[in-house]
């Protein structure tokens, strides 16, 4: 290992095989990062690029004095949070369910990701045309036969953010149970049984052996879910635009409003970076916290 | 009731459960594949008609409204964006895989966190830079830009199935003589090609259904369907509307709902799954 002729090939083989993959990321990803970085520290109107100026902070400072800004992140935290929580929750119950066989398995599992598959544009389309429309809607028709009579779901508040809740809930559901379905198949059938013979009843042996053994699965699937919840578009931008007034407009719709639509590119990227650093904080904090004493034990891998 | 009844109706509720389940999943794509078969006068009916004259009429008018030049941007855009992703990602995921190189771990990290930052932060700039490059409105912009997408789901999921190849057949490789290229193309990638059909399968599906990044670069010129299906919301008090859009979407839908019903397996060993 240690031959430096050896060490000398592996870097110019690293260089054929990683380098173009490197290269291609630094151009779509790093650049424009940067740029994004960089420009927020610029008062820049897109049409009016002579007047750029460098402001340093400023843009940051308006952000926190902005009520339109402060709601995005607000609304941002309460949608990524209720609808990882909901996911995290139904897609291991799922998993667990679905654990011991039954006939079909096979067909149910590949059925249970359609949503996932789904193109979410398509998926809100039909949520909001069929399913939650106000006077022909399925959901106002179901809830007329036990004599409810449904709101104008997509149009008001808050059943409007109640909408994009559950239809991000419904695409992201077979994510989790795909996962956890796999990483149940993987657990020794002898450790459930022997807590069985134990005398544990099903809640027992979920709580005390299952989960903790799924809970490297369950954290980075956490980390994974805020990743893709807290940057979600299309489902808002469809169903709602971020109605009605600021309802629901999230993070990343505020960003698109603000530096596509209203062309502030430094102000407008100044969110997109608070939105970035705040997921990616929250992030390693939690795997900081979830993944405590794990590999300690088990020593790193 | 006694233990064995008792066991009989928990399983009972079990299989109940997992059937609502499905019907939920289920529901919206069997709620407009039907719709779209529909005329006028059934498509806005409650309760919902089950029984009803098929007609293809809304085909018909998707057809008239231009909509295969939409489909055919989505199929060059997304080929071309898979291809190019699985071919500058394959080979780094087998380097990320063999090579002892220091620093590797952490670039491999990063790659991770590009498909964890928010695209929006992405999109902002390189609008900005494709407009002054003229690529808004082009198929090779839309191309290139994918690779954020797709490149570290191929390289993070090619590493775990190049992983699973035992390294004693690079060894036997070597001592025959193979140099680090020869092993990888004709001994390392032929035993992973399962993983490589995983992440062409996966990369397909993430980068047809992509919305953000297609609005804001695709321009006029390059629109893939989820943008154009968008234009359809305009007047959707329209019944008549209702089976337009619901056509089309069966369009956009079809190809990833087909790939994935009949190679199931590959979409499932992209989430640690093993093949079933």
């Amino acid at each position: 290992m240690t031959h430096g002729t050896r060490s000398a090939s592996d870097w110019r083989a690293a260089a054929t095989f990683i380098g173009p993959a490197l290269v291609a990321l630094a151009l779509v990803a790093v650049l424009p990062t940067v740029w994004a970085i960089v420009s927020s520290l610029f008062d820049w109107h897109f049409h009016r690029p002579h007047l750029r100026t460098f402001v340093w902070f400023d843009n940051y400072r308006r952000l926190f004095g902005d009520s339109r800004f402060l709601n995005a992140a607000w609304i941002t935290f309460i949608y990524t949070s209720v609808s990882v929580m909901a996911t995290m929750v139904l897609g291991t119950m799922l998993a667990l369910l679905t654990k011991a066989p039954f006939p079909g398995k096979s067909v149910v599992r590949a059925l249970l990701t359609i949503p996932m598959i789904m193109t979410p544009v398509v998926s809100t389309l039909v949520w909001k045309t069929f399913f939650f429309e106000a006077d022909v809607g399925l959901v106002n028709w179901l809830l007329s036969l036990v004599g409810v009579d449904g709101p104008a779901w997509v149009a008001r508040s808050p059943s409007a953010l109640f909408t994009i809740l559950v239809v991000n809930i419904w695409f992201m559901t077979p994510f989790v149970y795909l996962v956890m379905d796999a990483a149940l198949d993987g657990f020794p059938q002898e450790v459930l049984d022997a807590a069985h013979i134990d005398g544990a009843n099903y809640w027992q042996r979920v709580h005390h052996v299952i989960l903790p053994m799924l809970r490297a699965t369950i954290v980075f699937t956490v980390i994974f879910r805020i990743t893709i919840d807290a940057r979600m578009f299309e489902i808002i931008h469809v169903m709602t635009g971020g109605g009605p007034a600021r309802d629901t407009e999230v993070l990343t719709l505020w960003v698109y409003n603000a530096a596509l639509r209203n062309f502030h590119l430094g102000y407008g990227n100044a969110g997109g970076v608070v939105l970035m650093v705040a997921v990616g904080l929250l992030c390693f904090a939690i795997m900081l916290v979830g993944l405590r004493g794990i590999y300690q034990r088990t020593g790193t891998s | 009731m006694s233990p064995l009844g008792r066991r009989r109706a928990l399983e009972a509720l079990r299989l109940v459960v997992i059937a609502l389940a499905v019907v939920i999943a289920v529901l919206p794509l069997a709620w407009v594949v039907l719709a779209s078969f529909k005329g006028p006068a059934d498509v806005s009916q409650m309760p919902p008609r089950l029984l009803f004259t098929p007609t293809l009429d809304n085909y018909n008018r998707v057809l008239d409204a231009g909509f295969f030049a939409f489909f055919r941007n989505s199929v060059v855009i997304t080929v071309a964006a898979v291809a190019l992703s699985v071919a500058l990602g394959v080979p780094a995921a087998y380097g990320f895989s063999r090579l002892r190189v220091r620093g590797a771990r952490g670039l491999l990290l990063f790659v991770l966190a590009v498909r964890f930052v928010p695209y929006i932060v992405f999109a902002v700039p390189l609008f900005v830079i494709m407009v002054r490059l003229g690529l808004v409105g082009t198929h090779v912009g839309l191309t290139v830009v994918y690779i954020l997408v797709n490149l570290p789901l191929v390289v993070w999921l090619m590493k775990s199935f190049f992983d699973d190849v035992p390294t004693d057949i690079d060894d036997a490789a070597a001592v025959d003589g193979a140099n680090r290229v020869q092993s990888f193309a004709y001994i390392v990638l032929p035993s992973a090609l399962a993983g490589v059909a995983c992440v062409t399968i996966l990369s397909f599906i993430f980068t047809w259904n992509e919305y953000l990044l297609a609005l804001v670069l695709s321009g006029r010129a390059a629109q893939t369907l989820p943008v154009v299906l968008t234009r359809f919301l305009g007047g959707m008090e329209d019944p008549v509307r209702w089976g337009l859009l619901s056509a089309s979407s069966v369009v956009v839908l079809a190809p990833v709902v087909l790939v994935t019903l009949l190679v199931h397996r590959y979409v499932r060993a992209g989430f640690g799954g093993r093949p079933s």
